[in-house]
């Protein structure tokens, strides 16, 4: 899809999802970490617990379809080779500290000088200017910051995040984007240009626009366990199932009303409910609730008919249920269901990804969609530290083997 | 006046609805695409009943959801039931660059739109279809929202605390990844046929697409047969890492210690320089294992002072921590105001309405949204007379056969 662009990722863990996406559309991504290897080489979990560079999990994930080279731009030497390796490279990707590059006379305006076409991309916690630029972050902060934090977890506690780092992910994801808007614009124009993300408006998105809540004039969400809390209205949306959870969307209105009605009348032909409970007017329901119409115990006698019903069956059960009967509920699944859903399986999903360097093949993530024309391939395991330095160095810029030597006997390489 | 964001010459007929498909086409509209978004007479889009609502009034404009998703597009309603339908929805194929669709599968083919068909009326067209599952697949034809694709995919299970059930994330959460793939796989598929010629078909699961979210779950999984279980705020690379009391009700900061300088620095910033010489705090795996005692002290500390005031106090001394703000704070954050993330549009009926703006800035051609988001119907004539060119006659009978509502 992206065949004929070349990729500089110079990103560090903030940016490292941006240029798998462009590789894995078929891109020529090359990446560029200090001698030694990226910091994210570093972060857990570990092939078999090992904490070795070549091994972390984290960086199996975000750096396939890349090919490694290795330098060290705190370097004249260095500089001068990214220089050349700018002059044929389409988008360049870095997540430094603001002012990091630009120290190094690798900025923007360095470096589009050198190309005029490069579409020079910064991904970072707060952005490139503003008074927090240089504030420093980690994705707690982040999501803190972004506004999704307040939202999430138990009301008589802290609020919790997502035990698995997203900030990045979603700033990384707004820069792909963005750097394939910047693309299309180059075909008219010819030029590249600077493209500034701040990872803490990229995760103000997972509020669902609850971050307008105070210029709307509207009361701000309250977090709730498993739910929502909206002023004195508690609404669960995950419920026990005999063997684990299930989310449900319990909700009413002219659009999800629907469904619940639906969901009501079932409930109720099961015996889980009267005749005249399963037929309450479940598109006003919300309505009748705020106009004290309905009074909150009445939701709550409600809502332990709805939990006696779905404590009864299994998660599978109610998934089989929802997808026959159109009923808005699936299963809180563990990792490892997720792996083996036959969902996943008769899509093909996984991919089996080789690592001759442990004899090994494993199964990763698959495909992020399926292009009927040129069907994302995983082309590249991730690789291992500055594994292309020969193929970039002395095939591309037409180093000798003797130069790359010495390269990397001065620590350049 | 000239257009010369990015995408200014993209055309995007779009059938999506909610969350996560119109949320990917706000982003193309704000780099400059034209998007002409169809809504149904009779089915109302649920994004238009969901909160928060402006003025906390509901009403068919008033949600705040809605309007941000759907900022810089033209509307027009349009019956996909109806036979008349057909002709106008070919037409508008016959314009587009791109069509994009978020039904549950087969809800497209039963209307005759299908892939394969639009494919008849202009060969290098580009269609997205994005739904829960996937198109194919034993439980393809799950109807739902983001919340449930996030439960089925692993998300819920993964926040919250260790001893009581799945809090999950806020939302839809799936909502919030899936549309940013959407749109790069749209704009990479254009590239594409610039080159080549060729349109394509696009099938997106925004399961499939969010599960690159737990990238390194999942290989923990596949690679070590380890399945991860929800941590709360705990981190296995850093402490303290969590999020403690200040003054004042609900309200937090989040505190990140980084490395065991950070660690040092901190205990210099809250006075208790004697903890650096504790042995049960001396490196992260240890601080690790104390966490809770670890926890208790800042803790005991934080909850005296203001956020802002720990912040400043820690982020002066290059510690990560920041104020866990809601959105009364973040309308006021001075970063947040610096990148001109809240931005007001001028709404046809309701008067100012504020939005969220464009989130990458780019140098050259930045990203724009130019005006509030369509009320039902609000572009009928336009899209009909201007964009396909039909004259009033034309316009009356399709009025009149009902297919506008």
């Amino acid at each position: 899809m992206l065949k004929p662009y070349r990729v500089l990722d110079l990103s560090t863990e903030r940016g490292l999802l941006c240029a798998q996406c462009l590789g894995d559309m078929g891109a020529d991504v090359v990446k560029i970490e200090p001698p030694g290897g990226c910091d994210a080489r570093k972060i857990a979990p570990f092939y078999n617990d090992d904490p070795h560079p070549d091994r972390s999990l984290y960086w199996w994930a975000y750096n396939r379809n890349k090919r490694s080279t290795t330098l060290n731009l705190d370097c004249q030497e260095g500089q001068v080779i990214l220089r050349q390796l700018v002059r044929r490279a389409d988008f360049l990707i870095e997540s430094f500290n603001p002012g990091h590059l630009a120290n190094r006379r690798l900025g923007f305006t360095d470096l589009s000088t050198v190309n005029p076409a490069l579409i020079y991309v910064s991904i970072t916690g707060f952005g490139q200017n503003g008074p927090k630029a240089s504030y420093a972050d980690s994705d707690l902060v982040i999501m803190a910051a972004g506004g999704p934090l307040i939202l999430g977890g138990d009301a008589d506690r802290a609020p919790v995040r997502l035990s698995v780092p997203q900030a990045y992910l979603h700033a990384s994801a707004d820069a792909a984007v963005a750097a394939l808007a910047a693309l299309h614009e180059r075909c008219r124009s010819g030029l590249g240009q600077h493209i500034d993300v701040a990872a803490v408006q990229s995760v103000a998105l997972a509020t669902q626009a609850y971050i307008l809540a105070e210029p709307l004039g509207s009361p701000e969400a309250r977090r709730m366990s498993g739910g929502m809390k909206i002023g004195p209205l508690e609404i669960p949306f995950v419920w026990p199932a005999k063997d684990g959870f299930v989310v449900l969307a319990f909700l009413f209105g002219s659009a999800i009303g629907v469904f619940t009605r639906r969901f009501m009348h079932y409930l109720h032909e099961q015996g889980f409910c009267d005749e005249a409970t399963g037929n309450k007017d479940w598109i006003k329901y919300g309505e009748m609730l705020s106009s004290g119409a309905e009074p909150l115990s009445e939701f709550e006698r409600i809502k332990e008919i709805v939990r006696n019903f779905t404590r009864h069956h299994t998660k599978a059960h109610l998934l089989e249920l929802a997808v026959e009967r159109g009923f808005l509920m699936t299963p809180v699944t563990t990792i490892d269901e997720v792996v083996n859903s036959q969902q996943l399986t008769a899509r093909d999903y996984f991919q089996r990804v080789e690592h001759p360097e442990l004899n090994a093949s494993f199964r990763y993530p698959g495909p992020f969609v399926k292009f009927s024309a040129a069907p994302i391939q995983y082309r590249y395991r991730p690789p291992t530290v500055g594994e292309h330095n020969q193929e970039i160095y002395c095939g591309e810029l037409g180093m000798s083997n003797h130069e790359l030597t010495k390269l990397s006997q001065n620590g350049i390489v | 006046m000239p257009d010369d964001r990015p995408l200014s010459d993209v055309k995007i007929l779009d059938l999506m609805w909610v969350m996560a498909g119109p949320a990917s086409t706000r982003i193309l509209a704000d780099y400059g695409a034209t998007v002409v978004r169809i809504e149904s007479p009779n089915r109302i889009d649920t994004a238009r009943t969901l909160q928060p609502y402006l003025g906390n009034k509901l009403g068919s404009d008033s949600s705040g959801l809605f309007a941000n998703c759907n900022a810089g597009k033209l509307g027009i309603t349009l019956d996909l039931g109806n036979p008349a339908a057909r002709a106008v929805i070919f037409d508008l194929v016959k314009w587009a660059d791109v069509v994009t669709e978020s039904f549950s599968p087969k809800a497209m083919r039963a209307w005759g739109f299908d892939y394969d068909q639009l494919r008849q009326v202009k060969p290098d067209i580009i269609m997205l279809s994005s739904c829960l599952m996937g198109q194919t697949g034993p439980i393809a034809k799950i109807a739902g929202y983001g919340n449930m694709a996030a439960a089925i995919s692993g998300f819920h299970n993964l926040t919250g605390w260790p001893d009581r059930p799945p809090a999950g994330p806020f939302g839809a959460y799936t909502d919030y990844i899936s549309p940013r793939f959407s749109a790069m796989a749209i704009l990479a598929a254009l590239d594409y046929r610039r080159r080549t010629g060729e349109g394509q078909y696009i099938d997106q699961s925004q399961s499939e697409c969010s599960l690159h979210f737990l990238g390194p779950a999942i290989l923990d999984y596949t690679v070590n047969g380890r399945v991860r279980v929800r941590a709360g705020n705990t981190d296995h690379a850093f402490a303290p890492h969590g999020v403690y009391p200040v003054a004042g009700e609900d309200k937090w900061i989040a505190i990140v210690c980084r490395t065991d300088d950070d660690w040092r620095r901190f205990c210099a910033a809250v006075g208790r320089d004697e903890l650096t010489a504790d042995s049960r705090y001396a490196s992260i795996p240890s601080r690790l294992e104390h966490r809770e005692t670890l926890d208790a002290v800042i803790s005991e500390w934080s909850r005296t002072l203001e956020g802002l005031e720990i912040e400043h106090i820690l982020q002066s001394r290059g510690i990560a921590a920041h104020r866990v703000q809601n959105s009364s704070d973040a309308y006021r954050d001075p970063q947040f105001l610096y990148r001109e993330h809240f931005v007001d549009l001028n709404h046809p009926t309701l008067g100012t309405f504020m939005l969220e703006g464009p989130r990458a800035k780019l140098s050259r051609t930045p990203a724009l949204v130019r005006r509030a988001a369509p009320f039902l119907g609000q572009d009928n004539q336009y899209v009909l007379a201007e964009i396909l060119g039909y004259d009033e006659d034309k316009i009356t009978e399709l009025v009149s056969s009902g297919v506008l509502g």
